[in-house]
Order: structure tokens, then C-alpha cells, then sequence
């Protein structure tokens, strides 16, 4: 009859995931917290014949903090079966990257970050996430493994369309690696609707040695980030607000917004060059403070 | 003897909480199959052919054949079919069905039933659906025999109007001409989904001597037994409805919705059939009617309302289900609880090809206050009044007559007004703030009985057809019986409401229950007391509407309230944030207080969601938004400060209160912004309409 049941696939070990990974290539979809997987299989949207589920590969679970990584930075490595509310509640990711762990307080709601991991929202590559931008604008990587080895592929380089990565068939996101060494950094995220949904703009903000980088989230397919925008503020000790206003208004002439439920392109074109102008006056005052991080609702 | 409400904590667990109770959801029968309806993809089209060959020899499937010959139903005007027979008039429209051995089996199954269509025009704007050239609908319009069609229908023979109701109160024309000031607007309200925990489910079962027995989550048990008789022509006794109780309903769960469908299925099975349906088809079930009201309102200098003129164009979908209800309803709550010596309401209730739209908490009445009461506020902007004293200077008052031409009692509306304006600060700055008031009719006529028997054990059994959907309706009448027993509430049992025991009641909407069925229990207990055995009460209440001029007793007990909303906005981005949030609703006397309380908190929450972010979105017809991760609805972070008080009066009578705080919450927020001169004339108050009308403001000329 009809469709099959699709076949469940539960690995215990990494080595036996990335096995059973390279063997049914795209035929088997990964499922890690399954909060977004499950809305779309019952959705009908996804009609996979198999579902390779992480849950039971522990060794993914972990938070680990290299104090000096090869570019003399602290590097926090984050195991991708590691919840979103793990990360939100981990002392030492609120020590040294206070913004991801208020970022992924900002997540839905506590149901579903008890369920949702890190892997999972990058592996995923939605455009309404919040994650992907805040990463982004982190300078994070993920480790991509199969069994012939490893890669490292930055976050910008990964999410490569709408819920597409560069991902290969026969790869698994393993862990994500969040450099340190932050000068400042805020993340906004601007809802239009409910407190649970998703953004509707969201704007990540980053100065790391002298370099300032903005990441705008759920505009398009992919985050928005400018680099040669972002060279207007290289070496000013602060952004003036004409120039926070400046960088702003080029975000949001360089975006070319998609329109959804949580507004019109129009309307996001507007918020956008408000909210990054924000992300900005929001970054002076951490750095001002000297260090520090801040997200907001 | 207990005090009326003292009797809140209790021994009893709650089955709520320990998982015993039974919902709709949850009745099984041995041998049972699950059914699973299959949908026109088309906003409309003519079914051609209904293919059922693919299926297992183990399906059983229903299709257009099977039912053409059976009963036309509709609770106010027959215009449906057990399946879209000949066309179907909405993406959604059960053109067939299938019962299977599980769930997965029938879902698999119904997509193997091939159907052919032919596309049509359609239709999905109220509006444009009347003009001339709209596709037409339905071609004749019978009216219902059903208890539910309680006024004088309507319809419009080919034009897409099942009903059109009317006001005509003094000279309006006269009016406007002593008018010193008019104003005039035009508003729009969206579709939105009750979203009920717990989904529709019905069971249903024939017995070998013939007799339909049905399990269903319903708040109209003895509607839904009078359409299912006219279907399968029966008489009324050979069926027999269950209702247990419901994971709420909010109006969702109103005459016929699956259980003829269901019970097709197990007549042709020959074993019973259960559907529960799935999150996204409650989308395509009920919602509420979208509505567009223009209204043109007239006064003197001093603030005197003489004349007001109200068109209400009510979008009812595919069947006019209750619609003609809802816009009568629509109609005579639009002109507010004012006195106005000229009023002149046409409300039409238009079949476009959307889903059909029923009864929603609130009946109407959101609609109506949304329209009415902004256009309050533009008037006292326009005569530089203080948006609270042009209300007081015109709220009706104890004796006054309402534009229907009935007088008024027991009327608390400027109580409601003043507390809720005491509450919000009004006094200390109006930026920022804003009011509006309710005024909401309860169902009339109508009809409530009940049969309270003493048992050998010495407790007490309440024979009841009210529905309890979470609304604490059973808790309440038994809190009562056992107040008048003089005896504690446990002794009090109130089995699930079956028709073949239950004595009549209208049914359980239009926050009727509680004020009706106490009234009946009073006469119970007292023949009970004098038999030692049973006893039976009664409670009627006559009244209604002429249909075509509006006058006569709209309602026999008037739901008043208000609500005021302190915001701030995000100028830059539009984005909108309610502070404070108070409602001063009538109460009259409050049976159980938390359970009061908490409804009249949920009350609130509902209204804070059609007023911020609730509505459906449809591309050509196509529901797009029908899960709960695009469709949001209020999450405890959403609250803002929320206040309340019900308002009590010594010796009163109880009030219903279950829908009364929710209208007046959307328009005090829209009044809040226009206090900071931003004008939203459509709902929901998305950040993207508030910034544009903020820019509105400031493009105009100073």
C-alpha cells in the first residue's frame, strides 16, 4: 500500500552513524531534536524512506572550551547533539560567549529548546532560524565528518539556500567551533507577531580584533552579511551614529527581503536598516562596558 | 448551607489533571474502523467522477453516490450535503470518504480515491461576492426546519445572501440631517481558528435495531439529533447523542460538523466509525467570519449621538451554517450600547468559496465592536471630547430603549466604563490609552430543562444536556444544585449529557448555560424537595427580532463589559506593546470564582490574540497558514499586565460571562493608538499596518 513506514535508523556510536550515513547517502534523513523534521514529515512535506536518529550517539552531546586554539583564541567546540537549552544553561558558554547562550534563550520556546540541538538548526539551514546569523557573524565553523575524514566548513560557506547546505551525502555536521576573543557582540531579534515566533529581521553584530561583522537572519535564504559595508567601520575605536545609520541604510538597500506571514519585503527593508543601526548603538554601549554581550527581544 | 461560591476547593481530583476523564476524543468501540475524509483541492468545481477502485477490499469509502439520495441539512438554511455531491465549494470540501482498520490505513487509503473536477470561477471576498457576475453558490436556498433557525430567514434567491438582516430605527436621513458632525469609516476584520486543545472527534454506531447512536465532542446535542434525523429521515428518537466532554470548543464544535459523515460510513460498514481529525483540517472546518462594516455615525456639537448608519458585509464561506445568526447578531450589537433615536443596520450574511464560518466566542460581537467603538473615538477626536465622557453622555441606562425598541434592565455599562477607565490611569493622561465597551445578546429565544433525581445512596444525579468544554459549566450547575440541596458539591453527580435521558436544552453557547440552567434548577430542587424523588425544571425565555425591521427582544439578558488597553509603539518599526491590559465585565453573581476568573482571563488572551496576530491567511481560497507555527496565537510572554474584576451586585441574578471580555479588547488597543493619532482600520495590529498608518499621521497636514 501506499507509503511505507519509514525505517528507523538509531546508531549508538559516531563511527556506526557515519557508517549507516554513507550508506543510505540521501535516502535516510538525519533526525536530531526532530522538531523541525516532524512538523515536516507530518506535514507531508518529507516522505523519507528511512530516518537515521542521532539521539542515542552521546559521544555528540558535549561543550568543551580550548583555552588557546591555533589562532591564539579561546575556542569553545560545541557537540552537534547538544540542545539548545544545554548551551543556554552552560556557565561556561555564559562566561565567554554570553551571546550565544542569551541568542538561544531567545529560541521558541523551552519545549521545544530541550528538544532542538545545535547540529540540527545549522544542518537545517531555515532562513527563519535564529541561530545561523548569530554563528555567522561569530566567524563559527562546523566539522563535517564521513569516513573518509574530516572538513571544516565556516557557517557562511554552509547554509547555501533555503534549507540547503554544502553538506555531502555521505557527511555528518559533528560539532560547531565558536572562536572567542570578542571584542563585543548583540544579537536582535525582531518578532512581528508572538514572543515564540520566529523573526521577522533578525540582526547579529560582532567587533573582534578592530573587525566589525553584521549578519542579518530571516530575510532571505540565506544570513545577509557585507563585508565591504562592514570595512567602513574598520579601525574607529566607536561607531558614530551617522555611521551606525549609514551601515544601516546600505544593509538594507544590499538586501533584497523576502516577503512571508511576518511581513512584506517592504516592510523588512525598513526594519532592517533600523535594526542593524541598533545591533550598532547596542554594540558601543557593550564595548563601552568594556567586553561583554547582550541579545535582545 | 454553603454560600454561593464558598464551594470552590474541594476533595474530588480533579479527572482533568489525573488523566480520567473521558474526551471525545477517547470513546472506542470493539471492532471499530477511522475514517479520513478526502478534500477538493478546488475553491470550487463540478465533481465529476469519484474513483474508489485503487482502494483495499478492507476499505470501506463513501463517495457522492452514496449519499445523493439522503437529506439536505443546515442548521439555519439547508444548503448541505453529507458530501459535495454535485460541486464542491471550498479547498477542503469532503467530496468523499473511508473508514479503514487504523488511522494510517485510511489515510493511506483516501489518497488512492481518484477524483475528476471541473474548476469553476469562485468568489473569496464578501464584497465582491454580491456584486453582479459573482459566481453563484448555491442555487436554492431552503430554509431549516432545525430549532437552531430561531428568526425569520432572508436569503436573497440568486444572489450569494442567506440572509439579510435589518434595523430600522426613527428617520435615519432626518438624522444626519440634524447632525452637526458625521463621521465615516470603513473596517475589516480577518478569519480566525478557535483552535481547540482537542480536535473534532465523533464516533458513531447503528445499532442492530436500527437506531444512530453518536459520540461526539458538540456543544448542540439536540441540534445536531434534529439535522442528523432530516439526513437519514428518522424520527428524532431513533438517534441518540453522547457528548463528553470536550478539550474546548470556543464555538468550533456547533451542529453538524463530521458525524454525518461518520455515520454514512458506519451504516455502510455495518461497524462503528471514529474520526478524529488532524491539526490542519480544523482550518478547514469552522472559523470565524471575516468581516467588512462600514459605519457612518452622527451627533451634535455637545456630543449627542442622533444617527447611525451600519452595513456589515459578513463572509459565511461555502454553507451558511450559523452565519445568518452571526450577522443578525453582528447587526444589533453594531450600533453599541448607546442611545441613538435613528439607527439603520443592513447586515448581509454572503456565501463566498472559503470554508464555512460559525459561531466564535463572541459571536459577532468582536466585529461589531471593533467597528463601532473605533468609530466612537474618531468622533470624540473630531468634537474634542474625552473619548470616556461622549460615552457616558450617550451609554444606555436602566429603562432607556435600545434601537431594537425593547427596554433595558439591569444595565451596567457606565459601571463597566468608569471601573476600567479608574484602572487604566485615565484620569492621570489619556496618551497612550484607549476604552471600548460590549454590549452582547444571549440567545433568544430559547429553552433550557433539567432533571435533578435523588439516588438510593442519598447523593443527587443532574440529568443535563449542557456541553462542557473547559468551561467549568458542569462544576457550576452542580455547585448550584448542591447549594440548594444543602448538601456538599461531591453528592452532586453529573453523568455525561446522552439525549435519550437528558431533557431539552437549546444548547450550550452564547454564554447561556449557567444563568439558564440555574434558573431551571431552582424549580427541580423544589418539586424534588416536595416528592422526595425527582424533580423538573424549566427555564424559557421568549423574545427575537423581526428580521426585517429588527425590532422585538433581541435578548432577554444582556452581556455587558469593557475593556481598556495602555500601549506603547515602537515608532521606528511600528511594533506595538499593550502594558496593561484591564476588562470590568458584568457578573451579576458569580457561581465559582476561580473558574470565573480563569474564563474570563482566557477571554481576555483570546482577544489580545485577534487584536495583535491572529488571522488565516488564504491565497485563492488555500488556507496557508493552517499549523500552529505559522497561524501563532498568544504565549505566556505575550501577556502584558492583565487585569479584571467582575462586577457584583447583591441579590443580581447570575450573568454569563464566558465570551463578554474578549470583543472590547481589540478595539481599546486600536483606541490606545489613535490616542497617539495612529488610525488602524483593519485587524489584526500588525507592526507593518501600524507603521503605515503612523506614517499616515504624519504625512497629513497639521
Amino acid at each position: 500500500m501506499a507509503r511505507p513506514i519509514p525505517a528507523w535508523l538509531a546508531p549508538t556510536s559516531l563511527e556506526e552513524a557515519l557508517e549507516l550515513r554513507a550508506r543510505y547517502g540521501e535516502e535516510a534523513i538525519v533526525v536530531a531534536g526532530g522538531t523541525f523534521v516532524g512538523i515536516l514529515i507530518n506535514q507531508g512535506l518529507l516522505q523519507p524512506a528511512a530516518l537515521l536518529a542521532l539521539r542515542r550517539v552521546r559521544e555528540l552531546a558535549y561543550l568543551r572550551v580550548e583555552d588557546a586554539s591555533a589562532a591564539g583564541r579561546p575556542l569553545l567546540r560545541i557537540g552537534a547533539m547538544t540542545t539548545h537549552r544545554a548551551l543556554e544553561r552552560s556557565p561556561l558558554v555564559q562566561r565567554g560567549w554570553p551571546v550565544l547562550a542569551s541568542t538561544f534563550a531567545l529560541v521558541a520556546s523551552p519545549r521545544v529548546r530541550n528538544q532542538a540541538t545545535v547540529g540540527g538548526v545549522l544542518a537545517d539551514a531555515d532562513y527563519a532560524s535564529d541561530p545561523p546569523a548569530l554563528l555567522h557573524a561569530l566567524g563559527a565553523s562546523v566539522v563535517a565528518r564521513s569516513p573518509q575524514g574530516q572538513r571544516l566548513i565556516p557557517v557562511e560557506e554552509l547554509i547555501v539556500g533555503h534549507y540547503e547546505t554544502s553538506l555531502r551525502p555521505d557527511e555528518l555536521l559533528t560539532e560547531i567551533q565558536v572562536p572567542g576573543g570578542l571584542e563585543g557582540a548583540v544579537y536582535r531579534k525582531f518578532r512581528s507577531r508572538s514572543s515564540e515566533d520566529r523573526p521577522c529581521v533578525a540582526v547579529a553584530a560582532v567587533r573582534r580584533e578592530g573587525r566589525l561583522r553584521v549578519a542579518v537572519g530571516a530575510v532571505a535564504e540565506r544570513p545577509q552579511y557585507f563585508p565591504e559595508i562592514c570595512a567602513l567601520a574598520a579601525g574607529q575605536p566607536t561607531i558614530e551614529p551617522e555611521l551606525a545609520r549609514e551601515i544601516g541604510e546600505r544593509y538594507a538597500a544590499a538586501i533584497d527581503p523576502l516577503s512571508d506571514a511576518r511581513g512584506s519585503a517592504h516592510y523588512r527593508r525598513r526594519v532592517i536598516a533600523v535594526e542593524v543601526r541598533r545591533a550598532l548603538e547596542d554594540l558601543n554601549r557593550i564595548i563601552a562596558a568594556r567586553g561583554g554581550s547582550q541579545s535582545h527581544a | 448551607m454553603p454560600e454561593p461560591g464558598d464551594n470552590t476547593h474541594y476533595a474530588e481530583p480533579d479527572p482533568r489533571v489525573t488523566g480520567a476523564i473521558r474526551y471525545a476524543q477517547d470513546v472506542e468501540l470493539p471492532d471499530m474502523l477511522y475514517a479520513c475524509v478526502v478534500r477538493s483541492p478546488y475553491a470550487h468545481a463540478r465533481v465529476l467522477r469519484v474513483d474508489t477502485s485503487a482502494l483495499p477490499a478492507d476499505v470501506v469509502a463513501l463517495t457522492p453516490d452514496d449519499v445523493r439520495s439522503l437529506g439536505l441539512y443546515g442548521c439555519q438554511i439547508k444548503d448541505q450535503q453529507v458530501l459535495a455531491v454535485e460541486r464542491a465549494l471550498y479547498i477542503g470540501d469532503p467530496v468523499a470518504a473511508v473508514a479503514a482498520a487504523t488511522p494510517r490505513a485510511a489515510r493511506e487509503a483516501a489518497e488512492l480515491i481518484e477524483v475528476d473536477y471541473e474548476e469553476l470561477p469562485a468568489v473569496f471576498d464578501a464584497v465582491e461576492a454580491i456584486q453582479p457576475g459573482a459566481p453563484l453558490l448555491h442555487e436554492d436556498l431552503a430554509i431549516s426546519d432545525n430549532d437552531a433557525a430561531y428568526f425569520g430567514m432572508r436569503p436573497e434567491p440568486q444572489r450569494n445572501v442567506c440572509h439579510h438582516f435589518r434595523i430600522r430605527h426613527g428617520d435615519v436621513e432626518q438624522g444626519f440631517a440634524e447632525a452637526e458632525v458625521i463621521v465615516e469609516e470603513t473596517y475589516r476584520t480577518p478569519s480566525a481558528q478557535h483552535v481547540p486543545m482537542e480536535p473534532h472527534a465523533c464516533l458513531a454506531h447503528w445499532t442492530p435495531e436500527g437506531r444512530l447512536e453518536v459520540w461526539t465532542g458538540t456543544q448542540t446535542p439536540f441540534n445536531l439529533r434534529m439535522d442528523l434525523a432530516g439526513i437519514f429521515g428518522l424520527p428524532q428518537e431513533h438517534i441518540r447523542i453522547i457528548a463528553p466532554p470536550m478539550g474546548g470548543a470556543f464555538g468550533a464544535k456547533t451542529f453538524v460538523r463530521y458525524e454525518a459523515i461518520v455515520a454514512c460510513l458506519a451504516r455502510k460498514a455495518g461497524r462503528p466509525v471514529k474520526l478524529v481529525l488532524r491539526r490542519d483540517e480544523e482550518w478547514l472546518t469552522l472559523n470565524r467570519h471575516p468581516a467588512t462594516i462600514h459605519v457612518k455615525l452622527g451627533a451634535k456639537r455637545d456630543g449627542t449621538l442622533v444617527a447611525k448608519q451600519v452595513t456589515c458585509w459578513v463572509n459565511t464561506g461555502a454553507y451558511a451554517d450559523c452565519g445568518p445568526g452571526v450577522a443578525q447578531k453582528m447587526g444589533f450589537a453594531s450600533p453599541g450600547p448607546y442611545r441613538i433615536p435613528h439607527v439603520w443596520v443592513d447586515s448581509y450574511c454572503i456565501y463566498t468559496n472559503l470554508p464555512s464560518n460559525g459561531a466564535f466566542r463572541g459571536y459577532g460581537a468582536t466585529q461589531a465592536v471593533w467597528a463601532s467603538e473605533r468609530t466612537m473615538d474618531l468622533l470624540a477626536e473630531r468634537l474634542g471630547l474625552d473619548p470616556l465622557e461622549l460615552r457616558l453622555k450617550n451609554v444606555l441606562v436602566d429603562g432607556d430603549r435600545y434601537c431594537t425598541g425593547e427596554v433595558m434592565h439591569d444595565v451596567h455599562f457606565a459601571d463597566c466604563l468608569k471601573a476600567v477607565a479608574e484602572q487604566i490611569g485615565w484620569q492621570g493622561g489619556r496618551r497612550g490609552k484607549g476604552l471600548a465597551v460590549l454590549l452582547k445578546g444571549m440567545q433568544t429565544p430559547s429553552r433550557a430543562s433539567i432533571v435533578v433525581e435523588a439516588n438510593e445512596d442519598g447523593s443527587y444525579t443532574v440529568h443535563c444536556a449542557t456541553a462542557e468544554m473547559g468551561q467549568g459549566a458542569w462544576r457550576a450547575i452542580r455547585m448550584l444544585a448542591a447549594e440548594q440541596l444543602g448538601v456538599p458539591v461531591e453528592r452532586v453527580h453529573f453523568p455525561v449529557p446522552d439525549t435519550d435521558i437528558v431533557p431539552y436544552d437549546t444548547r450550550t453557547t452564547s454564554s447561556r448555560s449557567t444563568y439558564m440552567m440555574g434558573r431551571a434548577l431552582v424549580e427541580a430542587v423544589r418539586q424534588l424537595k416536595e416528592n422526595g424523588e425527582l424533580g423538573y425544571g424549566e427555564c424559557v425565555n421568549e423574545g427575537g427580532l423581526d428580521p426585517d425591521t429588527g425590532q422585538g427582544i433581541a435578548s432577554t439578558h444582556w452581556h455587558q463589559g469593557a475593556a481598556a488597553a495602555e500601549v506603547r509603539v515602537d515608532e521606528e518599526t511600528g511594533k506595538l506593546e499593550v502594558v496593561h491590559l484591564h476588562t470590568a465585565i458584568y457578573a451579576g453573581r458569580v457561581v465559582n470564582p476561580p473558574a470565573a476568573q480563569l474564563q474570563n482571563e482566557g477571554s481576555m488572551i483570546m482577544g489580545l490574540g485577534s487584536a495583535l496576530f491572529e488571522e488565516i491567511a488564504f491565497s485563492e481560497g488555500q488556507v496557508t497558514n493552517a499549523n500552529l507555527s505559522d497561524y501563532n496565537i498568544p504565549a505566556a510572554d505575550d501577556l502584558p499586565r492583565l487585569t479584571y474584576e467582575l462586577i457584583e451586585r447583591p441579590g443580581a441574578e447570575i450573568h454569563g460571562l464566558g465570551e463578554t471580555a474578549l470583543p472590547p479588547v481589540p478595539a481599546a488597543i486600536g483606541n490606545a493608538l489613535f490616542s497617539l493619532g495612529i488610525h488602524v482600520r483593519d485587524l489584526p495590529l500588525t507592526p507593518e499596518r501600524v507603521l503605515e498608518a503612523s506614517e499616515r499621521r504624519r504625512a497629513a497636514p497639521v
